[in-house]
C-alpha cells in the first residue's frame, strides 16, 4: 500500500464530481496505441521503515572519508560542517520553497541569498556574485562563454580563449561541452618545469577574449606569478581565475590582482563532498560582465510602502524571459547549498576563515614534510608553495600504491595517472582541517611499507 | 531592516575551532598573503540560529501551505529522504573513491538508471546532469554528436513549440543550434501542419513536453514523431511533466529518442529555494554511445571480489567510450538528489502510477471546482483551451486566463496571484505559457487533499468577487507589500555596502 496521497480511497467521490466513474477515464486522451497496459516491472512499495533499513544497509557498505585516514581532495574538501548548518537549512520553509518568483512571500530566502552574494563578493574581491552555479566546472565553463559574449566584438583574437594546461581533464571536458556550441576556440597555456604558469607564453593570449587559470593549480601549487598575469595579457582580455575558496582566508583574492571573474567550488563551505553533488559553484565578476552573466541575482528593492525588500533582478538575461537569446539555460541552481554555505561562512567570521585556512595549510605542510621524508618519495614541484594538496612521485605505480594503502586502511590520495598518463607514478595528496598527526603517521607507514615491499 | 552584517561582535567571535596541528614556517610568500580579511559578520551561533529562523519564517514553502506552481510539481518532500542523504555513506563520500569503496552507492545509481529507463521506455540512462536544463543540454549534445557521426553536421535547427519551457530554446541555442518556434493550434495542442512546414533536411531535433505546458496530452504525438523522424530529426522529450503519465504511457512508446527527468519534480528532491535539482537523461540505444561518462554498471560477482552489497553483482563505473560527449558536471551528478529520489521511488515501487493518477485526478477536480462557480464569477475566468474547456480533460496541470476580469475591471492575472498570497497560498505560475493571455498555470500534485482543493477554489472565487481595489493593491498581509521589481533593476544594489569603521 502506498502512502503520501491524502485522497487515496476518496476517488469515487471526486470522480463523481467530474461525471466520471473510473481513474482510467482521466487518461482517455492518451491514444490507445501508446498506452501502457501492463504494470511497471518494479518492486513492491515499501514503508519508511523498510526504506530506511535498505538505505542503512546499502550506504553502510560504502567506505566513508571519516572512517579512516583520508588524503583525497582533488577539487573537493573533506570538511567539517557545523551542526547548525544542516539543521537550519533544512527547516521546511527553506527546504520546500521554489525559486523565489513571488518576492512578497520569499523575503527570507532572498535576503539570505543577498547576504550570500555579499559574503562571496568580499571573499573573492569582486563587486558582484550570483546565487550559485552547479559546481566549479560549470562555473568555469559559463564564465568562459560569458567572457566571450562580452569581449568578442572588440577582441583582436575574437572567440579565442586560453586555458592553463593544468586544468584537470574532467573539468576541461565540461568546458569543452559548453564552449563548442558557441564556436569558441580553446587554446592551451603551458606551464614551466617548476609547475608555474609560463608568463611569456601567456602573452600570446593578448587580444583574446579570456584567459582561465586556477590558483592553486591542479597539482596544489600556489603560483605567485599569476599576480603578474594581468600585466602579461594586457587590459582587454578577461582574466578568469578558479580558486580554492578556503585558501582565500590567507591568500590574496584574485579580485585584488586583476581578475575579472572568479569561479570555484563552494562545497568546502556548507556541505560534505556528497559523492560529488549537490555542491555549488561560486561565480563572481566585475560590473562589465553583469548584464551578460549567467544565473540568478538578488537585488535590494522597496515595496509599495517604501520599506526595504529583496527580489530577483536582471531576469531579462534569463531563459524564462529571453528564451533562445538567454545568457544561459540555468534555471534550478544550487540555492539551498549556497544557503548552507552562507551559514557556514557567517559562523566562521573573518578570523574564523583565516584560522580555517591556516589549519588546512598547516595540515598540508606537516603532511608534506612527513611524506617527503619517506625514502623514495619526491615532491613533483620541489620549489613549490602549497595550500591544500601536493603531488609526489613514487617509485612505482600510483594505482598499486593506493591499493596497498587501501588494504592497510588508508585512503592515500589520488592517482594522477587517471588525469595525465605520464603521471601514473604520481599521487595527489590532499589534506584538510581534520588531518591529524595519527593520520599522517598512518599514511607514511602505509606508503613506506608499500615502497619497501615493492622494492624487495 | 536588519541584515547579517549587523552582527559586529569582537574580533574572533563565532564558532571555535581546534588549533592547527603545527605552526608552519612561513612558506607562503608575502606577496601572496591576504592583506585584509573579508568583511564577514562576527556572530555567535545563538544569534545566527535566530537570524536564519527569522528568515525561514519569511519564506513560503510546501510545508507552509498549498503551492500550486504549474510545471514545477511542488509535491510533499518526505522527510526520511533528508535523513538518508545525511548518512555518512553518501554525505562523506568522495566521487573519486575506488569502486570497491562505494558498492552501495553504485548499486543505488544502477537501480535508479534501471527504474528511469523502465518508466520512460528508454534503453540507457545517465544520472550525471544536475538540473533539468542541464539534462536538456546534455541530450541535445548527444543528438548533435549522433548527427555528426552520421556525417549530418548540416542539421542546424531545433524545433520547439511556442508553449515550450524557456530552457528548451536556451539549451538548444547553447549547443549552437538555431531555434525554430512553431505556433500552437487553436485548441492549444501541437499544430501538425505547422510542424510539417517546419521540418526539413536541416532539422536536428524537436523538443517537446507531453503533456504540454497547457496540461494537455498531445494526442497526435505519434504522428509528430513520424514527421520528425522521416525528416531525419530526433525527438526529445522534456520530462518536466512526467508526473502526469508514469505507468500510463511513456516517451518510448510515443516515439521519442531522448528524454530528461526532473528528480526534483517527479521524484520529490526538494526544490530548496531554487535548487539543487537533478536532471538525468534517458536515450534509445542508438544514442547511448554518446552519453556522458561514466555510467553505473554491473556484472555477476566472481570469486575474489571484495564484499559488496551481496546481491550477486559487482558494481562499477563504466566508461562510455570514445564517442561519449565527456562530462557535463565534473563528478557523477547530484548523488544526494539521486539517493533522495531513490527513497521516494521505493515508497511507490510498481505502484508509481498511483502518483500520476491522483495528480491528474486532483488537477481535473480543482479545475472543475474553479470553472463551476456562480455565473457572476464564471464570467471573469476563461479556461484554456477556450473552446470546449468544461468537458475536456486535462492532465496534471491546467491554465486559466484572467483576460475577462481584466477587461471588466482591470484586475490582472498578477493581481489575482498576489491576492492569493494573502489567503495563504503560493501563487500559481504566472504569465506562462506565454500563448495564454493573463495566464495562471495551476498544478496541485497528488499530495494535496480534497479539502485543500475545495478551499482553494472557494477562495479563488472570493477573490474574483472582491472590490477590485483590494485585489490590485494586494498583497496586504505578507512580510512586505508588493515589491518594486523595476526599482531593483534600476538601482542594482546587489550586495551590502558594508562600512566598517574598525578597519
Amino acid at each position: 500500500m502506498v502512502d503520501q496521497i491524502p485522497n487515496l480511497g476518496r476517488e469515487s467521490e471526486m470522480l463523481g464530481a467530474l461525471g466520471l466513474s473510473s481513474m482510467d477515464e482521466l487518461f482517455a486522451n492518451i491514444p490507445e496505441e501508446v498506452r501502457r497496459d501492463e504494470p511497471l516491472p518494479l518492486p513492491q512499495p515499501q514503508s519508511e521503515e523498510q526504506i530506511l533499513e535498505d538505505a542503512r544497509r546499502l550506504l553502510g557498505v560504502n567506505v566513508h572519508l571519516d572512517s579512516r585516514p583520508s588524503f583525497i581532495s582533488a577539487g573537493l574538501a573533506r570538511n567539517f560542517v557545523p551542526t547548525m548548518v544542516p539543521m537550519l537549512a533544512t527547516r521546511g520553509e527553506f527546504l520546500t520553497s521554489y525559486t523565489p518568483y513571488q518576492p512578497e512571500v520569499s523575503q527570507g530566502m532572498l535576503q539570505a541569498m543577498w547576504e550570500f552574494q555579499t559574503m562571496v563578493s568580499e571573499l573573492v574581491g569582486l563587486p558582484i556574485s550570483n546565487v550559485s552555479m552547479y559546481d566549479a566546472s560549470t562555473s568555469a565553463a559559463e564564465a568562459i562563454t560569458c567572457a566571450v559574449r562580452v569581449k568578442s566584438k572588440k577582441a583582436s583574437q575574437p572567440s579565442s580563449v586560453y586555458i592553463s594546461e593544468l586544468v584537470p581533464p574532467h573539468r576541461m571536458s565540461v568546458i569543452e561541452n559548453y564552449a563548442q556550441g558557441v564556436g569558441i576556440d580553446l587554446h592551451t597555456l603551458p606551464h614551466n618545469e617548476d609547475g608555474t604558469l609560463d608568463l611569456e607564453a601567456a602573452a600570446s593570449a593578448t587580444g583574446s577574449c579570456a584567459v582561465y587559470v586556477e590558483q592553486p593549480n591542479a597539482l596544489g601549487l600556489l603560483d605567485e606569478g599569476l599576480m603578474d598575469l594581468r600585466e602579461a595579457i594586457g587590459g582587454s582580455t578577461a582574466l578568469i581565475v578558479g580558486v580554492d575558496a578556503v585558501s582565500l582566508g590567507i591568500i590574496e583574492p584574485p579580485g585584488s590582482w586583476g581578475a575579472d571573474i572568479v569561479v570555484g567550488e563552494g562545497q568546502p563551505f556548507g556541505i560534505g563532498p556528497t559523492a560529488g553533488g549537490p555542491i555549488y559553484g561560486l561565480f563572481a565578476c566585475s560590473k562589465e560582465f553583469l548584464r551578460l552573466m549567467p544565473g540568478r541575482i538578488v537585488g535590494q528593492s522597496i515595496d509599495s510602502e517604501g520599506q526595504t525588500a529583496y527580489t530577483l533582478t536582471l531576469s531579462t538575461r534569463e531563459q524564462h524571459i529571453r528564451r533562445h537569446r538567454a545568457t544561459s539555460n540555468i534555471c534550478s541552481n544550487e540555492t539551498l547549498i549556497a544557503l548552507m554555505g552562507a551559514m557556514h561562512m557567517a559562523l566562521l567570521g573573518p578570523e574564523g576563515l583565516e584560522k580555517l585556512a591556516t589549519r588546512v595549510h598547516s595540515s598540508t605542510i606537516a603532511t608534506l614534510g612527513a611524506v617527503t621524508s619517506v625514502p623514495g618519495v619526491e615532491l613533483v614541484n620541489p620549489e613549490g608553495c602549497f595550500f591544500r594538496e601536493f603531488a609526489v612521485r613514487i617509485p612505482g605505480s600510483a594505482k598499486e600504491a593506493l591499493e596497498s594503502m587501501d588494504s592497510a586502511g588508508v585512503l592515500g590520495g589520488f592517482n594522477l595517472g587517471n588525469w595525465w598518463e605520464e603521471m601514473s607514478d604520481c599521487l595527489l595528496i590532499g589534506c584538510d582541517e581534520g588531518t591529524t598527526e595519527a593520520d599522517i603517521s598512518a599514511l607514511t607507514d602505509a606508503l613506506g611499507n608499500w615502497i619497501g615491499g615493492a622494492s624487495r | 531592516m536588519s541584515t547579517i552584517f549587523d552582527f559586529r561582535g569582537a574580533p574572533g567571535t563565532g564558532w571555535s575551532q581546534p588549533e592547527p596541528i603545527s605552526t608552519p614556517s612561513d612558506t607562503i610568500p608575502e606577496r601572496l598573503r591576504r592583506g585584509h580579511l573579508p568583511h564577514w559578520p562576527r556572530a555567535s551561533e545563538p544569534e545566527l540560529v535566530r537570524h536564519y529562523t527569522g528568515l525561514s519564517q519569511k519564506t513560503f514553502g510546501i510545508d507552509t501551505g498549498f503551492y500550486p506552481l504549474g510545471s514545477c510539481t511542488m509535491k510533499h518532500n518526505p522527510r526520511v529522504n533528508e535523513r538518508i542523504a545525511l548518512m555518512p555513506g553518501i554525505d562523506r563520500i568522495h566521487p573519486l573513491q575506488e569502486d570497491s569503496q562505494v558498492q552501495g552507492l553504485l548499486s543505488i545509481f544502477y537501480e535508479m538508471q534501471e527504474m528511469l529507463a523502465i518508466c520512460s521506455g528508454m534503453d540507457a540512462v545517465t544520472l550525471q546532469p544536475v538540473a533539468g536544463a542541464q539534462g536538456e543540454f546534455t541530450a541535445i549534445r548527444c543528438i548533435q554528436e549522433y548527427h555528426r557521426s552520421n556525417g549530418e553536421s548540416h542539421r542546424d535547427k531545433v524545433i520547439v513549440p511556442d508553449s515550450a519551457h524557456g530552457t528548451n530554446p536556451a539549451s538548444a541555442s547553447m549547443c549552437g543550434y538555431q531555434v525554430v518556434e512553431i505556433p500552437s493550434a487553436s485548441d492549444g495542442r501541437l499544430d501538425i501542419e505547422a510542424l510539417k512546414a517546419a521540418v526539413g533536411p536541416d532539422t536536428a531535433a524537436m523538443m517537446i513536453t507531453n503533456p504540454s505546458t497547457l496540461g494537455l496530452f498531445e494526442t497526435n504525438i505519434v504522428e509528430a514523431s513520424r514527421i520528425v523522424h522521416e525528416a531525419g530529426g530526433q525527438m526529445y522529450y522534456d520530462g518536466a511533466n512526467f508526473n502526469a503519465i508514469i505507468g500510463k504511457t511513456d516517451p518510448g512508446r510515443m516515439g521519442f529518442d531522448a528524454v530528461h527527468y526532473n528528480l526534483h519534480k517527479t521524484f520529490s528532491q526538494p526544490h530548496g529555494g531554487g535548487g539543487p535539482g537533478s536532471g538525468p537523461i534517458g536515450v534509445k540505444g542508438h544514442l547511448s554511445q554518446f552519453l556522458p561518462t561514466p555510467v553505473a554498471s554491473r556484472r555477476e560477482s566472481v570469486e575474489g571480489d571484495s564484499t559488496g552489497v551481496e546481491d550477486g553483482y559487482w558494481y562499477f563505473w563504466a566508461d562510455v567510450g570514445g564517442r561519449s560527449i565527456g562530462k557535463v558536471q565534473q563528478w557523477n551528478g547530484n548523488a544526494g538528489a539521486v539517493v533522495r529520489a531513490w527513497a521516494f521511488y521505493r515508497r511507490y515501487g510498481r505502484e508509481l502510477e498511483r502518483m500520476s493518477e491522483y495528480a491528474v485526478l486532483n488537477s481535473n477536480y480543482l479545475r472543475n471546482r474553479i470553472m463551476n462557480p456562480n455565473p457572476d464569477v464564471a464570467a471573469k475566468i476563461h479556461c484554456m483551451p477556450a473552446e470546449g474547456a468544461q468537458a475536456d480533460l486535462v492532465m496534471h496541470e491546467f491554465t486559466l486566463s484572467m483576460s475577462p476580469v481584466k477587461e471588466l475591471n482591470g484586475v490582472t492575472g498578477k493581481d489575482v496571484a498576489k491576492r492569493l498570497l494573502d489567503y495563504g497560498y503560493m501563487s500559481p505560475t504566472l504569465y506562462f505559457p506565454q500563448i495564454v493571455p493573463e495566464c495562471l498555470m495551476i498544478e496541485p500534485t497528488e499530495t494535496e487533499s480534497k479539502e485543500v482543493l475545495d478551499k482553494f477554489a472557494a477562495d479563488f472565487h472570493a477573490i474574483l468577487s472582491e472590490d477590485p481595489e483590494i485585489v490590485t493593491s494586494a498583497p496586504h498581509t505578507t512580510p512586505v507589500k508588493r515589491v518594486d521589481e523595476v526599482w531593483a533593476a534600476r538601482k542594482l544594489i546587489l550586495r551590502h555596502p558594508i562600512t566598517d569603521s574598525e578597519d
